[in-house]
């Protein structure tokens, strides 16, 4: 052990076992006080189980846990929150009709003779945590009026509130924005520059090695290392998370002539004003923009998920004449949406079941479900897709993001769809997978399918598309060949300010 | 205990033995089923005369309305919905049919009539749903009230008396033993199963109330879908009624009263779900059969009727706390 402070965080030996599946093998993370240390592995590696543990949801099997050198027993969420750790969760738990200040104290709320709500020392003392960190929110505002960056905000202030000595944070930025992300970073800086230490989760590596001085690597529930990121790359920390090299495929194009989908002065209010572009067979179309520039909204348009106010969709020289997904995806639209439990999935139901959700009619010809047919094609084009577990009955919820993913893109592939719409395809995937989410959809474009890839990743776009239209405020702004196409161009049109007016780039 | 009570789409992957469903009884039927089991059991000790055939005839008799109605419910609670107007939806139905035979119309129309009725008032709660923008929780408790005033005001708060000989005796009769409300509920609960496992419109079902924004993006007609099951949940209210109509010889334009809670209560005895997504058809029958085991075993007892209505409510609240411990915390 190292010098004569003990460290923030020692976990040894820890070990969790669910039936059928050791969740955690002997695991070992330490942390030392102000560091920001990042728990990096793929999905399934092990994470969601270790912080489960630290934030005594769950208990584990063997193994023990010390915070300051002394050891504990994390037997609830309240015993690990008195112990001084609190966790920052992807998905927020707030209510957001309460305001800032009673979002804080849900749950404890301070009392003036011991019955009354005491809202005045609430909201001075929630003002005086959220001071340091973002002096705009204001304690009496509803939750439900801040961004999602503020609300992580605000669970931090709760953190700070608490006396936390640890913060964990599972992937707080899945969905700020670039400059959402750099005010975290500061937040993160000052946290650590306090003495808190941070346990940082997340895949993107980018965003690693600028918040984080060490990392654990996690791989089938085991520590397979323990880096200082300034002494290492990228590559070396996701070889370490694979336990093999991935290799950095260059781009494929396969584009052919014909164009198959027009849209035309396509609106919807201001979050998408007269979008217009074409996509030819076999493209790839990136659409690049900020969060909030009309991406998403251009694509549920196009599924028919919205109903635009003006404009045209012609699918292979037909305009689409009906409103709503079924006429879509009748002329071979198919969106595969970036919330996928949100929009994507039907949890409950089983792989099969949601795959043939768009191709009912098609496997029940007279009205009763054919079902070896459905199941025959179903695991074969799941098998396709390189499905795992490959259990098409299984419920999709059961499975990780990658390859509920791939389940939705197999449900396309059912459905006969030509043209297919990706927003963020590879969000809250691990990387293992992403290579093959990647590998899926050129794979789509040389059998001849089209398709667009809303990113927020730059890289994903870079590597996958053969053309990119940049969106700003609602509007394509720029249009980059793969001979224009860089971060820096697209960066460049995404942001508002920072642009003349110079309409259409080649 | 399983956490898994969806039986997949098609059991595995040998082939299925013929067109007939399979009768797939899941881990938390099995519960189910186990539960009513052990009811009768208690009753077959402490209760006598309640172990003969006659007596468990009975049982499944007194047994056919609710589940008739529970497995209307049950559809309407997978799609992500509630249907409290079933009661009022029967008697407004009731009151049709036995003023059309009353007037000297031949049974089969006045059924006819009686049954689309109940489909039309599915429908108009489904598309004050679907196109008003309404919870389903507050259109069914307006319709609730309205259709029940449009039976009394149909009918001056009088009973339609006078109900045919022949319309009579076919509900009353029997084939092989077997009473034919009985009979009726179960060709009604296999054509329900069929439905909701082997139709595209039962997987609709079970999609809109799982994730509806997901099964809209999927291309899943949401609107048709629902109004569907309001329309069947009225149209087996319809059915029940025109049960209790021959048994009674009469039409109440109070019948009915309560009946959503009893329909709800075997549903979810049965592993249907509120939160939608998720129901049996077997379940439901169990849980009705359930329901009506316990009256007819407390009744033969001489236990007061205030004992029953207790006891039907710990019974609820007792099956769903072994289903939430089942399944563990979520």
């Amino acid at each position: 052990m190292p010098p004569a402070e003990p460290p923030r965080l020692h976990i040894h030996g820890l070990t969790k076992r669910f039936p059928g599946v050791t969740a955690l093998a002997d695991m070992t993370l330490t942390v030392r006080p102000g560091e920001v240390h990042a728990l990096l592995g793929e999905n399934g590696a092990g994470k969601s189980t270790l912080m489960k543990i630290l934030s005594g949801v769950l208990k584990a099997d063997e193994g023990s846990i010390a915070v300051d050198g002394e050891a504990l027993t994390l037997r609830s969420p309240l015993a690990a929150r008195r112990a001084g750790i609190a966790m920052i969760h992807q998905e927020l738990q707030q209510v957001p009709e309460l305001s800032v200040a009673q979002n804080m104290f849900l749950g404890r709320s301070l009392r003036r003779a011991g019955l009354f709500v005491d809202r005045a020392r609430q909201e001075a003392l929630a003002a005086e945590a959220l001071a340091p960190l973002d002096p705009s929110i204001r304690p009496e505002a509803k939750v439900r009026s801040l961004t999602v960056a503020q609300r992580q905000i605000v669970e931090i202030a709760r953190a700070l509130l608490d006396k936390a000595r640890i913060i964990a944070m599972d992937e707080p930025t899945s969905s700020l924005t670039p400059s959402e992300f750099e005010r975290l970073a500061a937040v993160i800086a000052g946290l650590a520059a306090r003495g808190v230490s941070i346990i940082y989760v997340s895949h993107k590596m980018d965003e690693v090695f600028k918040t984080c001085s060490r990392a654990t690597i996690m791989r089938d529930g085991r520590r397979v290392g323990e880096v200082a990121l300034a002494g290492t790359t990228e590559g070396a920390v996701v070889a370490m998370m694979v336990g093999r090299e991935l290799a950095a495929a260059a781009h494929r194009s396969s584009v052919r002539p014909e164009t198959v989908l027009s849209v035309r002065g396509l609106t919807a209010g201001t979050r998408v004003v007269e979008a217009s572009f074409d996509l030819r067979r076999g493209e790839v179309l990136g659409i690049a923009g900020l969060i909030g520039a009309g991406r998403t909204e251009l694509l549920r348009l196009i599924a028919g998920a919205d109903r635009a106010e003006s404009g045209t969709i012609a699918v292979n020289g037909r305009p689409l004449t009906r409103p709503g997904p079924r006429a879509a995806i009748a002329a071979g639209i198919g969106l595969v949406p970036e919330e996928r439990k949100r929009d994507g999935i039907v949890p409950q139901r089983s792989m099969v079941a949601n795959l043939a959700l768009p191709s009912m009619a098609r496997f029940a010809p007279r009205g009763l479900v054919r079902r070896r047919a459905l199941r025959a094609e179903a695991a074969r084009l799941l098998a396709e897709v390189n499905l795992r577990p490959m259990q098409i009955d299984r419920p999709i919820r059961l499975f990780s993001g990658g390859n509920q993913q791939k389940g939705i893109i197999a449900r396309w592939i059912a459905a006969g769809s030509q043209i297919l719409l990706f927003d963020e395809p590879t969000r809250g995937i691990d990387i293992g997978a992403k290579a093959e989410i990647y590998g899926l959809i050129e794979r789509l474009a040389a059998e001849g399918k089209s398709v667009i890839v809303v990113s927020s990743e730059l890289p994903e776009l870079l590597r996958l598309s053969d053309r990119v239209l940049v969106m700003r405020q609602g509007r394509i702004a720029a249009e980059l060949g793969r001979d224009a196409l860089t971060e820096q161009a697209i960066v460049a049109h995404a942001v508002p300010q920072s642009v003349p007016r110079s309409g259409r780039a080649a | 205990m399983s956490t898994v009570t969806e039986p997949p789409l098609a059991g595995n992957a040998a082939p299925s033995p013929g067109p007939a469903m399979r009768l797939r009884v899941s881990v938390r039927d099995f519960g189910t089923l186990i539960g009513l089991v052990l009811i009768v059991l208690v009753f077959a000790v402490l209760a006598p005369g309640f172990l003969t055939e006659r007596n468990l005839l009975n049982i499944l008799q007194q047994s056919s309305i609710n589940a008739c109605v529970a497995l209307g419910m049950t559809l309407v609670i997978v799609s992500g919905g509630i249907d409290l107007s079933v009661g009022p939806v029967a008697a407004l139905s009731a009151v049709l049919a036995a003023s059309l035979m009353v007037a000297g119309a031949p049974p089969g129309l006045a059924i006819l009539a009686g049954l689309a009725l109940g489909a039309a008032c599915g429908a108009v709660n489904g598309a004050l749903i679907c196109f008003g923008g309404l919870q389903p929780f507050i259109v069914t408790l307006g319709t609730l009230s309205t259709y029940r005033a449009l039976a009394l005001i149909a009918t001056d708060g009088n009973p339609v008396f006078g109900v045919p000989r022949d319309f009579r005796a076919i509900v009353n009769g029997s084939l092989f033993g077997v009473p034919a409300p009985v009979l009726v509920v179960l060709v009604v609960a296999i054509l329900a199963g069929l439905i909701l496992r082997r139709t595209p419109f039962g997987e609709y079902l079970l999609a809109v109330g799982g994730n509806e924004e997901a099964a809209h993006i999927a291309g899943v007609p949401i609107a048709l879908t629902k109004i569907g099951a309001y329309m069947l949940s009225g149209t087996l209210a319809a059915l029940a009624a025109l049960i209790l109509v021959g048994r009674l010889g009469a039409a109440e334009p109070i019948l009915g009263n309560l009946w959503e809670l009893d329909a709800i209560a075997a549903a979810a005895i049965g592993g249907a779900s509120l939160m939608g997504g998720k129901g049996s058809i077997v379940g439901t029958l169990l849980g009705a059969v359930i329901l009506g085991a316990m009256r007819n075993g407390l009744t033969l007892m001489n236990v007061q009727a205030f004992y029953q209505l207790l006891a039907t409510g710990l019974i609820i609240l007792f099956a769903m706390l072994v289903d939430r411990f089942a399944r563990g915390r979520a």
